[in-house]
This record gives structure tokens, sequence and C-alpha cells, in this order.
């Protein structure tokens, strides 16, 4: 039992390093379906922390948002996305407005800045470090990827990341928010992929290309 | 039960609507479920008049402010659904844009603001905000023209980041409330909250913290400058009755969600640091709305514009506080969910017989369509506040805070921006309305229920601009009760 607790324990304050790699990747990262599999890893890596906490804190709320976020973030968003990857037949590039190694640099600097940013927070609030850092540097670099990013799904992808780390914040800061209310943000969540997937199809069929950038009509 | 009915009749609605092919089968079915919730609607209002607070279950609850709201809700509703039957006709067919998807989704709108105002949970009121932007997404980009999808796109993408922002800000009071020793099942329920604020004072940093991201989450629903990018392209693609919808219902609903915010906030750490900050945004939106709608062209554009305008207005009046502060910022939201659903009925005619709402290519409007002219000068005087109409009262009960406060500076600013809007306005709406008409108009006959829609509209401004009936006050007296 005891080396169980210890590897959840490991397992809670490590999780933050396998967060920001993702982080990273993704900034990295050419293709659509890279970013998807990427999030997708991000998501189960929240899982495992949810478990840990779960099992830290003898909480049976939390298995059943671990059970939540399994279904709906590792498995039926990243599906819903493949999906409309492979019906939409465009090429799956993110025609980022940055190079790799830009992006590389932007999103270490953001995570480097969301260290800063928790500093005063984390004596107060008695929370690890590492863990709230994460949280603000996935919402960070999520809005990041949304205003580099010019293809309609990889700015769905940065509303995916940076709704993660609010979620992560609330998990870290207070062990997650009542039942009911993380049923409806998953919900919320699900709803929202799913009518950005309409939009991207209807983008595709009235404008025959995917780079919302070029969508400038509307203005002033 | 008296709550769950406003819920789930549109509920059935949107399910009855929706298996309804033929289109005048569906439009029947649509007015029917809507008279059903009008009544609904009235039923609870009257209830919570006799009650005061009305709590049903764990996560709804109902008081003077929901009342408030729900009055303004469902008269603008009866009025869009009566003005969609003649609007819809000329609408080409789609896919989706045939009368039951319109209706279909209207009702789910409308469904998911109800949610909003009778949640008791201020988590169950960040879920229904973010469902109304979902639920009237697909209603902005109902045409399906490449400037619809943009809007729809704009529309979904800037809000939904911006209500992200508010549920960190949710997720950081139910810390500070936790922490205040408020147990973590009832930490989000608005009453509880309520009633723990004094002793959360405490947790000042974190309070400030949630208001901030908070106001700039819900701020972008209402439409505050600089998180304003969506609120002129989704009110200019929408079809007409839902433009009206956008701007008299649910910016009106985010700034229920902000009011509900900013209550425990000033009661917990003083109202001094959540009505600077709203008095700020307040203030850009005047200024920039104001001078943006000199150089607007497209009709709806700058009627969005102006509802940006208003909504700073209001947050002005609830910034400054005090006597007739936030009385006067109630009634404003009040009174410009009227005028404004006028001028966008108004908009839908011009669109109708003109082909466009480009204000550079409409002459002649005054001789084409004396009908719909009037309802336009009756709309627009009435927007830019001046007697006998009911923008003019708020907006001077407003301004009479501000000097009573000896804050000149707020007071001069709203003055400025005011004059500035009168002179755009002036100087669109006489170009369209002078001169002689290019072309005959496709249908200059306003149908009878247009008529009637835009008479009550016109009629109500009156009453409010000449004297406010008693009912109609104790409700607003009972909306600031709560949330002082």
């Amino acid at each position: 039992m005891h080396l169980v607790h210890f590897a959840a324990t490991r397992a809670l304050a490590s999780s933050a390093v396998f967060l920001f790699i993702t982080v990273l990747l993704m900034a990295t990262a050419k293709r659509i379906s890279t970013c998807i599999v990427l999030f997708s890893a991000q998501c189960a890596i929240i899982t495992a922390e949810i478990l840990a906490m779960a099992y830290v804190h003898r909480s049976s709320e939390a298995y059943a948002v671990a059970a939540l976020v399994l279904i709906v973030k590792v498995l039926a968003i990243p599906y819903a996305l493949f999906r409309i990857v492979k019906d939409l037949q465009a090429p799956g590039d993110i025609t980022a407005s940055t190079t790799a190694a830009q992006s590389v640099f932007i999103a270490a600097g953001l995570i480097l800045l969301s260290f800063f940013a928790v500093e005063p927070y984390s004596e107060t609030l008695r929370v690890d470090t590492g863990m709230l850092a994460a949280a603000i540097a996935l919402v960070l670099s999520g809005a990041f990827l949304m205003v580099s990013r010019k293809k309609a799904l990889a700015q769905v992808i940065g509303l995916l990341v940076l709704e993660n780390g609010i979620f992560l914040a609330a998990l870290t800061t207070t062990f997650g928010m009542p039942l009911v209310v993380e049923i409806g943000i998953f919900f919320d969540l699900l709803m929202g992929v799913f009518l950005m997937g309409l939009f991207v199809f209807r983008i595709r069929d009235t404008f025959e290309h995917l780079d919302v950038s070029k969508l400038r009509r509307l203005r002033g | 039960m008296t709550l769950l009915f406003p819920l789930l009749v549109p509920l059935l609605g949107a399910a009855t609507v929706l298996v309804c092919r033929r289109p005048a089968v569906a439009v029947r079915v649509a007015l029917a479920f809507g008279a059903l919730e009008v009544l609904a609607i009235g039923n609870a209002v009257w209830r919570i008049r006799a009650a005061g607070v009305l709590p049903a279950g764990r996560y709804l609850r109902a008081d003077g402010l929901t009342s408030f709201f729900l009055i303004n809700t469902g008269l603008i509703f009866a009025l869009v659904l009566a003005y969609s039957v003649g609007y819809l006709r000329h609408i080409p067919a789609g896919r989706f844009s045939s009368p039951r998807w319109f209706y279909g989704l209207m009702f789910l709108f409308l469904f998911t603001i109800m949610a909003v105002y009778l949640s008791s949970n201020l988590g169950l009121l960040w879920i229904f905000v973010e469902a109304t932007t979902l639920a009237s997404a697909l209603l902005v980009g109902f045409y399906n023209t490449e400037g619809a999808v943009e809007a729809g796109w704009k529309y979904l993408i800037v809000c939904t980041v911006g209500i992200a922002f508010a549920l960190f800000g949710t997720i950081v009071l139910y810390l500070a409330a936790v922490r205040g020793g408020v147990d973590p099942r009832s930490a989000l329920d608005w009453a509880v909250l309520m009633s723990a604020a004094p002793n959360l004072r405490g947790a000042q940093d974190l309070l400030k913290l949630a208001f901030v991201f908070v106001a700039i989450g819900y701020g972008t629903k209402i439409g505050f400058v600089p998180m304003h990018s969506w609120l002129p392209d989704a009110h200019a693609e929408a079809p007409s009755p839902i433009s009206a919808m956008l701007s008299a219902v649910l910016l009106n609903c985010a700034l229920y969600a902000l009011l509900r915010f900013d209550a425990i906030t000033s009661r917990a750490i003083g109202s001094g640091f959540s009505h600077t900050l709203l008095l700020i945004f307040g203030a850009l939106s005047v200024v920039v709305a104001g001078f943006l709608m000199i150089v607007q062209r497209d009709l709806k554009r700058l009627l969005a514009y102006s509802s940006i305008e208003h909504m700073g207005i209001a947050a002005l009046g609830i910034g400054l506080g005090g006597a007739f502060g936030l009385y006067g910022a109630l009634l404003h939201a009040f009174n410009h969910s009227i005028a404004k659903s006028l001028l966008f009925f108004t908009a839908g005619h011009v669109r109708e017989n003109f082909g466009t709402l480009r204000m550079e290519r409409i002459r002649g409007m005054g001789r084409a369509l004396p009908w719909a002219s009037a309802a336009l000068v009756i709309g627009s005087l009435a927007i830019v506040g001046l007697p006998p109409f009911g923008l003019f009262v708020s907006e001077f009960l407003i301004l009479t805070e501000a000097f009573s406060q000896a804050r000149y500076a707020v007071a001069v600013l709203l003055l400025a921006a005011l004059s500035v809007v009168f002179g755009a306005l002036l100087y669109h709406f006489q170009r369209m309305l002078a001169g002689d008409p290019e072309s005959a108009p496709a249908s200059p006959r306003v149908p009878a229920a247009d008529f009637a829609v835009m008479g009550v509209c016109a009629a109500c401004l009156l009453v409010l601009g000449m004297r406010i009936p008693s009912a109609f006050s104790s409700v607003l007296r009972a909306a600031m009760a709560v949330l002082q």
C-alpha cells in the first residue's frame, strides 16, 4: 500500500514535467494529426494526475471526474477531430505564422513566465508550484497556439489546450469543482467541439479553404 | 414547478418544432409554444412578486433581480416571435435555413437564457452562458453566406475564449470561498456566497483576481471594448429577429451574470475595486463605440456599435452606484432592449425592400417606406436619448448620479460621447431618409403583425419616458434590493 501511495505522490509531482513536454512538442508540430495525438496525450497525463489525486485524498467524486476526462477528452474529442480531418480531405498542415524554432522559444518563454506568475500565490495557497505553473503555461500556450496558427482546426486545438489549463488550475487549487458543474463543463466542451467542427465544414464549403487568417471581409 | 415551466416549455418547443417538416405547421407550433412560454414567464414573475425569493430544489432559484430580467426577456421574445413570422417568408430555403431550424434553434437559445436567469449556482450560470453562445452560433450563421459563416466562426471562437476566462474567475471565487470556510458543496451557490461574503475579507487578493477574470469573461459577451470584436459581425450578419434577440436579450443576460458577481465582490471587499473596473470598461465602450459609429457603412453594424455604447452606459451606471446609478442602469438596459429591437425590426424591412443594408445605397427611404421610416425616426430619437422616450430618463438618472457624486470626468465623458453618437446617427439617417428613391420598393406595405410589434415598442418607450408605472418601479426596486 505504501508503495502505491508513494507512486501516486511521485506521479503528482512529476506530471508537470510531462505537461511541459507536450506543450513544447505541440509548438513544433507541423501536422494537425500530431497536434491531436499530443492533445490526447496531454489529457491522459491529466487523467493520471486526477487518479493519483483521487487515491491520495480518497475522493470518490474524483474517480468519476477521471472517468469523464478519459472518455471525453482522451478518446471522444480526439476521435471526433480525426474524423473531421479525414472527412475534410484537406492538406493536414497547420500553417503557422512563426517557424518551429521560434514557436519553441516562445513556448519555453511562456513556461518560464508562468513560473514567475504563480510564485506569489503558491505560498499563500499551499499548492505545488510546478502544477500551478503547468496550468498557467497551458492557458498561455493555448492562447499562443490560437493566435499563431492559421488553420481553423489548429485554432480549435489551441482552445482545447487553453481549456485544459483552466481545468488543471481548478484541479490543483480546489481539487475540482462540484461534480454537477464538472459534468456541465464537459457537456459544453463536447457541444463546442461539435459546433466548431460543423463550422469548419461550412468554412470549407463557402470559402474553399480553411485558412481563417484570410477571413477578413468583416471589418471596422 | 413554477420555475421549471419556463425551462421545460422552450425545450419541448424546440423538440416539437424540429420534427415539423412542413414550414406552415412549424410556424404555428412555434407560435403556440411561444405563447405558452410567455404565460409561464408571467406566472413565474407573479409568484416571485408574492414570495420575494423563490427557491426550487438545489439548483434553481429566483429573486427580484431574476424577475426584472425575466420580464425583459419575456417581452422581447414575444415581440421577436411575432415579427419573425413575416420575416421568415423571404428567407431563401436552404438545408438548415428552414423555419423549423430557425425556431428550433431559437427555442434552444431561449432555454439557455432562461437557465442562466434561474440557476442558483454560479458554476451552472457559467455553463449556461457558454451554452447561449453554442445555441446562437448557428443562428448567427443562418444565411450560410461568406459573411455569415465568418461572423458565426468569429462569434463562436471569441466568445468561447472570453467565457473561458470567466470560468477561471469563477474557480478563483470558489477557491476563495472554500478557503474562507464555506462548505465546498455549496460554495458556488449565489445566496450562500452572498451571506458568507463579509467573512471573505481575508481573501482580498483572490476576490480581486476573480472579479478581473469574470469581468473580462462576461464582458466579452456584454460587448465591452476591447473584447467587442465579435459583436458587430454577429449582429450584422444574423437575421434581423436574431440581431434583436442578441442585442436586447443576450447582452442583458451577460450583464446579469456580471451583476451577480459584482454584488458578491462589493459586499466582501467594498465596491471600490469592482466599480472602478466597470467604470473603465464603460467609459472605453462609450467613447470607442461612439466614434466608430461615425464611420460605419452598414445599417446593422451601426446599430451593433450603438449596442456596445449603451452597454457601456449601463456599466457606467452600475459603476457609479448610489441612489440613482444602479436604478438608472437597470432601467437603461430595459429601455435599450426595446429601442434596439424596434430599430433591428426596421432594419429587416429596409433590407427586404432595398435588398441591401449599405447606407450609401439607400436613398429616399422617407418616400418609399413611410411607415418603416416613421419607426426608424422614433427608434433613433429614442436611442440617442431624447425626451419623451425612456432612454432619456435612464441616461438622465445616470448623469444625475455622476454629478451628485461630483464625478465630473465621468459626466462630461458621457455627455461628450452622447453628442458624438447623436451627430453620427443624425448624419447617417438623414442621408437615408431624404431624397428620391432610385427604384420602387419591393413590398412597401408593413404587415399588420409587424405594425403591431413596432407600435408596442414605440408605446413602451413613450410610457417609460413619461412616467414609470408604479408596478414596474417596484420590480426595479426589488431587483436593486437583491444586489445591496
